[in-house]
């Protein structure tokens, strides 16, 4: 019952630091407003979403003109993912319409946060379509507690 | 809010919308019409309510909200999400727009977000009206009504309207993607539209091109996320509360 109780506090906690990280992360984006591609890098910052569930945390992207090969997804430290893609061809701005900027882009390029803690070492990755899909099995730190008499 | 006619508009067509949605189906599906039909811009809508903001095509401007055509269809269609705030205007606009020039029945095309998207082999393609027998079109077209729930967006408005002018109104909703533009889906609904109008495209050209356009896509749809946030989209996946 005691451990039940702490796992449900524990989870309330979690989803708290969840809504206020997303929270910051829309406000950051609303501040930091900036393209969706880098000319220097040569990359595009691929359509991401981070989803929390009670068992795991499931990242997806969508990784058009790339190929499963070609998609790297690594994590930076115990809270962020890094993916990486190569596309199949590079393309152009020209292609896009866009002659006021010259330059391409060659790759999909991101970090992602984590919003709770998971198991990075157990991580399962996905790829069908051009759709990413990572599963990051959460950390639940439980505290056995004893009944009192 | 004004509506500019660029040409003659034809009495009595019929009347398509696609609108930046979940999975930008609507949009998707309207600039393969645009193409496949080669249809031409008939009007725009300018107003101040709008953002200040122009769509440059051949270095000429134009608003973000046009309506193509021809001689039997007109496709009104919004190039940048429509700001939360501004959805009944805009969508009151057209619809009263439409009903002045004899429309016969409007056609919002769009998408229902669903979470298990990536494992679906086959999307589902299903219908909501004004009225009861415009409803039946869709069903008669073995077309699956979507029965309970919420609606929230361009579409709702559309309905609403249209319900209390009395104008036949349909939408119909692609299971999709919620925040990855779907161009599978908006195939499928291009399908849909076909059954239930004799409208039929190609859509093997859409799939084709499928990854070139969510590459293309990609800004619109972050955008469009922005605004289904604000007018909180997700309310659509919420369970319904039955008041009868």
């Amino acid at each position: 019952m005691a451990i039940k109780k702490k796992r449900q506090t524990r989870d309330e906690i979690d989803e708290y630091r969840e809504n206020v990280d997303e929270w910051i992360e829309q406000f950051e984006k609303t501040l930091l407003e900036r393209p969706s591609w880098n000319k220097t890098t040569s990359s595009i910052e691929p359509l991401r979403g981070v989803k929390v569930t009670p068992t795991e945390v499931v990242v997806t992207a969508d990784l058009p003109l790339t190929k499963e090969k070609a998609v790297q997804v690594k994590p930076l430290d115990d809270r962020t993912l890094e993916i990486s893609a190569k596309m199949t061809r590079k393309v152009r701005f020209k292609e896009l319409g866009i002659i006021h900027h010259e330059g391409e882009f060659h790759m999909f390029y991101c970090h992602t946060h984590i919003p709770v803690p998971v198991h990075m070492d157990k991580m399962k990755v996905k790829f069908k379509k051009g759709m990413l899909e990572v599963h990051l099995p959460r950390k639940h730190e439980q505290v056995v507690l004893k009944e009192k008499k | 809010m004004n509506i500019v006619e660029r040409s003659a508009i034809p009495s009595g067509a019929l009347m398509l919308f696609g609108f930046p949605d979940v999975g930008l189906v609507g949009v998707i599906a309207a600039e393969h019409l645009v193409s496949e039909l080669n249809l031409t811009e008939v009007a725009y809508m300018e107003s101040k309510l709008l953002p200040p903001l122009i769509v440059l095509h051949d270095g000429l401007p134009h608003s973000s909200i046009r309506i193509f055509g021809n001689n039997k269809i007109l496709l009104a269609v919004s190039e940048t999400p429509i700001p939360a705030d501004i959805i009944y205007p805009i969508v009151y606009a057209l619809v009263d727009w439409g009903k002045r020039k004899n429309v016969k029945v409007m056609i919002s095309l769009s998408g229902i977000p669903v979470q298990d998207r990536q494992d679906l082999k086959e999307l589902k393609v299903f219908a909501a009206a004004s009225n009861q027998n415009t409803l039946k079109l869709a069903q008669d077209k073995g077309i699956e009504t979507l029965l309970e729930g919420y609606m929230v967006g361009p579409q709702a408005v559309l309905l609403q309207r249209c319900a209390k002018i009395d104008l036949p109104a349909l939408t119909l909703m692609s299971q999709c993607f919620f925040n990855y533009p779907d161009p599978e889906a908006a195939a499928e609904v291009l399908k849909s539209l076909a059954n239930v109008t004799g409208v039929k495209v190609d859509v093997g050209k859409l799939l084709e091109k499928g990854e070139e356009i969510r590459m293309k896509a990609r800004d619109v749809m972050q955008r469009t996320q922005q605004e289904m946030s604000k007018m909180k989209k997700t309310q659509e996946l919420d369970l319904p509360m039955y008041v009868s």
